[in-house]
């Protein structure tokens, strides 16, 4: 598994079933160029638990005004189409497993 | 600075000095961040009494020592910022203004000069209240923002946020001089942008928008920018656990980051020279035990 690129209209699809994580980023944001590497590598680790999605926020801001993201990377944890936990800025890979693991 | 240098040190005070001299004697690389004239913690104490080998020194000359001796062992300062500290698994990744620059350890040792976060910013953080204008500034496109500045540097940021948003609210914490008729020279090709001199008190979530309770009233925006010059070390490095307002290191100096390691005033009392000196000597030693594992 990686992490897979999608836009708003994949989006609703992506998520409807089983936990999805999604990472909101933007190619301008630091953070989010850091947190990329650790998302990707997490999707390894966790594969068949979780399935990871990467949306660009200045791409499809109609998703990132939906979910009122006033900073990034804002990385949203959805169970059966439902947000049901999100984490605002980096984190490193044990953290960031413990927070999507918590939501499974 | 494309290379991976062994060690990062962030600090030049006692712990940051002494961190830096021992892993330079171990021959790792160092890159030694802070202020150029050490820590002014040093420089500014009127007289240290208790600091082995040389008694009753005034801070000032026990600075100048620190220097020397930097020199002599060929060990530069590098006098620039470190707004974040990733911690990604084998490495951590150091953005110094809008550059990144690895090591594969780094040494905490910036002291406790950070203040108490306003009431209801650590509870908005990344919800309306962010630290960094130049990375959120484009999630502020046609909207307000309030920007509260620690030191002029700040006003670039506020140019560049005004560029995107409908209105920046600028209150710089630094000046004293009558606010209100600064902002046409401050910002001239900046109509959007108003500055106000008044003293933040406190920030709150109020109906979608964020509330900046002040002593000349309430402002309201869509979010809230703290440009400080210091941040605490939890917020510095994302994942760091701390004790209180101290970050919590076992007898190694390590942090709960794997490769991270802290010493000096920033892991708790007493503060004192010496203590942080010893401190800086374990830490780059554990941080050489930790590279060295790397490489096996």
């Amino acid at each position: 598994m990686s992490v897979k690129k999608i836009d708003s209209p994949e989006f609703q699809d992506a998520i409807k079933s089983g936990v999805s994580v999604v990472d909101f980023n933007a190619t301008w944001c630091g953070p989010c160029k850091m947190l990329a590497p650790v998302l990707e590598s997490l999707s390894e680790e966790m594969a068949g638990k979780a399935a990871f999605y990467a949306m660009d926020v200045d791409d499809n801001p109609d998703i990132a005004q939906q979910f009122g993201i006033a900073s990034i990377p804002y990385v949203a944890v959805f169970k059966d189409g439902q947000k049901v936990d999100e984490q605002v800025g980096f984190v490193p890979q044990p953290q960031l497993k413990a927070f999507v693991e918590r939501n499974l | 600075m494309g290379k991976r240098y062994d060690v990062a040190i962030i600090g030049t005070g006692p712990a940051g000095v002494s961190a830096a001299i021992t892993a330079t004697v171990r021959n790792k690389s160092v890159l030694l961040l802070g202020s150029a004239s050490v820590s002014d913690k040093v420089s500014k104490a009127h007289m240290i009494q208790n600091y082995p080998g040389l008694p009753d020194i005034p801070g000032q000359e026990l600075a100048q020592h620190f220097l020397d001796h930097l020199k002599k062992m060929e060990i530069p300062i590098t006098d620039r910022k470190v707004t974040m500290i990733y911690a990604m698994g084998d490495y951590f990744s150091l953005q110094i203004d809008q550059e990144f620059v690895e090591a594969s350890a780094v040494i905490l040792a910036i002291g406790v000069s950070f203040g108490k976060p306003f009431p209801g910013e650590d509870e908005n953080l990344g919800r309306g209240v962010s630290y960094c204008a130049t990375c959120d500034a484009a999630l502020y496109r046609g909207k307000e923002a309030v920007v509260v500045g620690y030191a002029p540097k700040e006003e670039a940021d506020v140019r560049f946020l005004a560029e995107m948003a409908q209105k920046v609210t600028y209150i710089p914490v630094y000046k004293k001089e009558d606010a209100a008729a600064m902002a046409p020279e401050l910002f001239p090709d900046r109509p959007n942008v108003e500055v106000k001199q008044v003293k933040p008190l406190g920030i709150e979530k109020r109906d979608g928008r964020m509330v900046l309770a002040t002593d000349g009233g309430e402002i309201s925006a869509d979010g809230i920018f703290l440009l400080r010059e210091s941040v605490s070390p939890g917020k510095l490095v994302p994942g760091l656990e701390l004790d209180g307002n101290h970050v919590k290191v076992d007898r190694k100096m390590a942090t709960n980051l794997p490769g991270l390691f802290a010493a000096g005033d920033i892991t708790g009392t007493p503060y004192q020279y010496v203590k942080s000196a010893g401190e800086g000597n374990v830490a780059a030693l554990s941080a050489v035990s930790w590279i060295d594992s790397l490489k096996k």
